[in-house]
């Protein structure tokens, strides 16, 4: 007995021991090509220029961001994006919600072909220039409301608030309705609490795809006011690339590298995620189990 | 229940689809219809007049809006707030909104119907400039009714040969370079072979010229610089570099057949005998594996950092900012044009610069506004004044005319190139607005091409030679043979760098082989055909025989 205890012992212990080594292999591969970026976006053109992978900064320099920063407007885009991703996920979580509340009851009307026509959307879809035609149609090009309103609804989205709100118990309902509560209350004040991990959940996809959705703003919208700051770092990227052709004459000096300002511009557009990540992470993992549980 | 909601949903779904199907077939009648009107008049604004540019005539008092789509990601959409721009905007008092995209925007704008003012595209080839006539302005009729000036400054070779079907010419490119361009030798050579100075005194400036002699140089260069890469070329990517045509024109292996017809240079034995060379340097550890594997800003950043001993360039002026660099860094050191490998039978190089197509192409549309106004931008651009205006500013505030009769720069404007490009690319903008811009126009000045490129180009005087007859001569977009074609240039181009790293003669051979029994199963018969055929037809637009 005793001895068999020692055995599961070394046992788990060779186990714990190769777990601890892949798992930092893995992290390694993982953390080293970012930690190359961040330090080859604070070295100098000039460092760069002679190549090598770097590990330390051999010449420190914030000229790759300031050339990024130098376009006044980018704090425009900046906020273009931050308030679209805001509003297009409240929105978004909003309006999938109301949807996928009303779905998840059985007893309403014409239920199953609202839920077929949805499934057949997820298969097809229009393509991109009945797409710009129909949003060209509604008035929506260079209009703000371009990421806001087509965006506001995914039936996948749909379809996993869907399924967590069916795991709310229905005695919950009934209950609030013996008490007098309508829908409007019941759906505001029992279902979304009790759903936080699907709306976060929900909230991070959707969030995560408006800050790097960029090809919106390529098709519908040509003011440069509404670019949103991926756009605005794609333009920043491609002109410093085609900066050496158009040059007559030419700059001796090299303060910046194509590659320093698309490494800073990397940086710059990861880390707003970054930060915002671990806060909903607990959130997401539970959501994500959602996806495992069907009816 | 299930077969309930069966029977109703597809009855539904059915209602529903024909509703959309109807809905759709209304909406796309409406936006059909397109302004097929004569152009405006524009006698109320002024009288057409051949001998004088019709913007100096133009009494519009408001400003004309247009909006310009180009379809280029990087394009400044900057409008009259450098000194380019800025007088434009005065001297013709109009507003352009510039709008850029790739082609996927391009796409929408015409499925859309709402077309932009003026629309520049890169690709002559493409089906949007063979179907020009539907949606653009003829230049010749616009030239006729409001700007007939239009015709001095813009040159009649360039017109004739981007004349559509219908006789008319709907677009103008810039770079457009003409036989007149050649032979009046300003526009300077854009290739060339260039060894590192230091390299070249150290070795007793030797001759590369023949396979010989180049393997040998070579393999000095890798004994005694053992720091340095031998041999460099452009960065191969989907492409071949500069180990593809740049070297067949070095070469000079010929354009056409001795009938007329195509030629297929990747397989003219002189080129082939060149290739092996390379293969053997190879061999010998004097071409780095990156070479093969390097993309644009890699083989840039070599460059500029003096890597290679001698490089095979394509492009001297898109790269003479990294060599400046390089050269300022490193005097003495400096890249120098050498005459590098050279026909085994004789033949002298033939060189190659932008030909008759140009580069970007302008198009006034449809639904352009102002027509009228419109053309006065081509006119004003293409003119001796808006030409110089887009190199070099304006004369007193940018430039000055030094006793030679050549354009220089004012010296605060020069000090701010070199040192903020910045603040001179935001302020200035020379040379950077250049829809109409033309190489010959660069021969106006000393300060049009940077330091370390001018030895090049003297290099190359004399070498140049118009490859127009190979313009555009592929089969059209969308055919089978296009297809077959672009299926042949990718097997060409992995071919190429296949045999250039094959360890020996043998597989060298076999590869080859494998690449002509790939363009027999691949259609090639008909693409030497169409070429052909289209060779011919440049041949009749350029008056050649």
């Amino acid at each position: 007995m005793n001895r068999k205890v020692v055995k599961e012992d070394v046992d788990s212990r060779i186990f714990d021991a190769i777990n601890i080594i892949v798992l930092f292999l893995v992290t390694v591969v993982i953390v080293v090509p970012l930690w190359n970026v961040i330090i080859s976006s604070l070295s100098s053109g000039k460092a760069l220029a002679e190549g090598g992978f770097i590990f330390w900064s051999k010449e420190f320099s914030l000229e790759n961001y300031r050339s990024v920063f130098n376009d006044n407007t980018i704090w425009q885009s900046f906020l273009v994006s931050i308030s679209k991703t805001f509003a297009g996920v409240i929105t978004h979580v909003f309006f999938c919600a109301m949807i996928g509340y009303g779905l998840s009851k059985r007893y309403i009307k014409g239920r199953k072909l609202y839920v077929a026509m949805g499934v057949i959307t997820m298969f097809f879809s229009g393509g991109m220039i009945p797409t710009y035609l129909l949003i060209k149609s509604l008035g929506l090009l260079n209009s703000f409301w371009v990421y806001i309103i087509p965006a506001l609804f995914s039936y996948y989205d749909v379809v996993i608030l869907m399924n967590f709100f069916r795991n709310v118990p229905d005695s919950l309902e009934e209950s609030a309705k013996i008490d007098g509560a309508g829908d409007w209350r019941i759906f505001l004040k029992i279902f979304i609490p009790l759903s936080m991990p699907a709306m976060a959940t929900i909230a991070l996809f959707n969030g995560v795809g408006q800050w790097n959705d960029f090809m919106t703003t390529k098709l519908y919208i040509t003011n440069q006011a509404l670019y949103p700051l991926q756009m605005k770092l794609y333009e920043i990227i491609v002109q410093s690339q085609t900066q050496s052709m158009q040059n007559i004459g030419g700059s001796a000096v090299i303060e910046t590298t194509t590659k320093g300002v698309q490494l800073a511009t990397i940086v710059i557009t990861t880390l707003p995620i970054v930060v915002i990540y671990p806060l909903l992470q607990r959130y997401f993992i539970s959501g994500m189990m959602l996806g495992a549980v069907k009816e | 229940m299930n077969k309930a909601f069966g029977k109703k949903g597809l009855k539904l779904c059915t209602v529903l689809m024909a509703a959309v199907l109807v809905m759709q077939g209304c909406g796309g009648g409406n936006s059909a219809s397109s302004g097929k009107a004569g152009l405006p008049s524009a006698d109320d604004r002024y009288t057409v007049d051949a001998e004088t540019p019709a913007w100096k005539l133009d009494k519009k008092e408001e400003t004309t809006e247009l909006t310009w789509y180009v379809n280029a990601d990087w394009w400044n959409t900057d409008f009259g707030k450098d000194v380019v721009t800025k007088k434009i905007k005065e001297d013709l008092n109009i507003n352009i909104k510039f709008i850029t995209g790739d082609d996927t925007k391009l796409n929408t704008f015409f499925a859309g119907g709402d077309m932009p003012d003026l629309l520049t595209i890169f690709d002559s080839n493409s089906p949007v400039v063979q179907k020009a006539a539907t949606w653009a302005l003829p230049l010749n009729d616009l030239a006729e009714k409001y700007d007939p000036y239009f015709n001095k400054v813009a040159a009649a070779d360039t017109l004739n040969w981007f004349q559509l079907a219908d006789g008319k010419t709907y677009g103008y490119p810039n770079y457009s370079n003409t036989q007149a361009d050649y032979d009046s030798g300003n526009i300077p050579a854009k290739t060339a072979f260039v060894i590192r100075k230091d390299v070249y005194e150290a070795l007793g400036s030797p001759a590369a010229g023949t396979p010989e002699e180049f393997k040998n140089v070579m393999g000095q260069i890798k004994a005694r610089f053992p720091e340095l890469i031998p041999f460099g070329f452009n960065s191969i990517g989907e492409g071949t570099g500069s180990l593809g045509d740049v070297l067949q024109d070095f070469l000079g292996v010929p354009m056409e057949t001795k009938e007329g017809g195509f030629y297929n240079r990747n397989l003219d034995k002189d080129y082939l005998a060149w290739l092996k060379t390379i293969n053997a340097v190879y061999r010998d550890g004097a071409i780095s594996d990156d070479s093969f594997a390097d993309d644009g800003t890699a083989f840039e950043e070599k460059v500029k950092s003096g890597k290679y001993a001698t490089m095979l360039l394509d492009g001297t002026p898109q790269q003479g900012g990294n060599l400046q660099i390089y050269m300022s860094a490193n005097p003495g050191k400096e890249y120098i044009a050498i005459d590098g490998p050279q026909s085994t039978v004789g033949h002298a190089p033939t060189l190659n610069q932008s030909g008759i197509t140009g580069w970007m192409i302008s198009f006034i549309t449809k639904k352009c506004k102002d027509p009228a106004k419109a053309m006065q931008i081509f006119t004003y651009l293409l003119s001796d004044e808006g030409q110089k205006l887009m190199n070099y500013g304006i004369e007193g505030e940018t430039y000055q005319v030094n006793a030679n009769g050549k354009v220089e720069l004012l010296p605060a404007v020069k000090d701010l190139q070199l040192n903020n490009a910045d603040k001179f690319k935001k302020d200035y903008r020379l040379g950077e607005f250049m829809f109409f811009g033309h190489d010959r126009d660069k021969a106006l000045s000393e300060d049009a091409f940077p330091e370390s490129i001018k030895q090049m180009q003297e290099w190359g005087k004399g070498k140049l030679k118009p490859h127009f007859i190979l313009e555009n001569i592929n089969p059209d977009q969308g055919t089978p043979e296009a297809r077959a074609l672009s299926a042949i240039n990718t097997k060409w181009n992995t071919t190429m760098v296949s045999m250039l790293r094959s360890k020996d003669d043998a597989s060298f051979d076999s590869l080859l082989a494998d690449y002509k029994t790939f363009l027999d199963n691949n259609n090639w018969d008909k693409i030497v055909e169409i070429r052909t055929e289209k060779m011919k037809k440049n041949k009749e637009k350029l008056g050649l025989k």
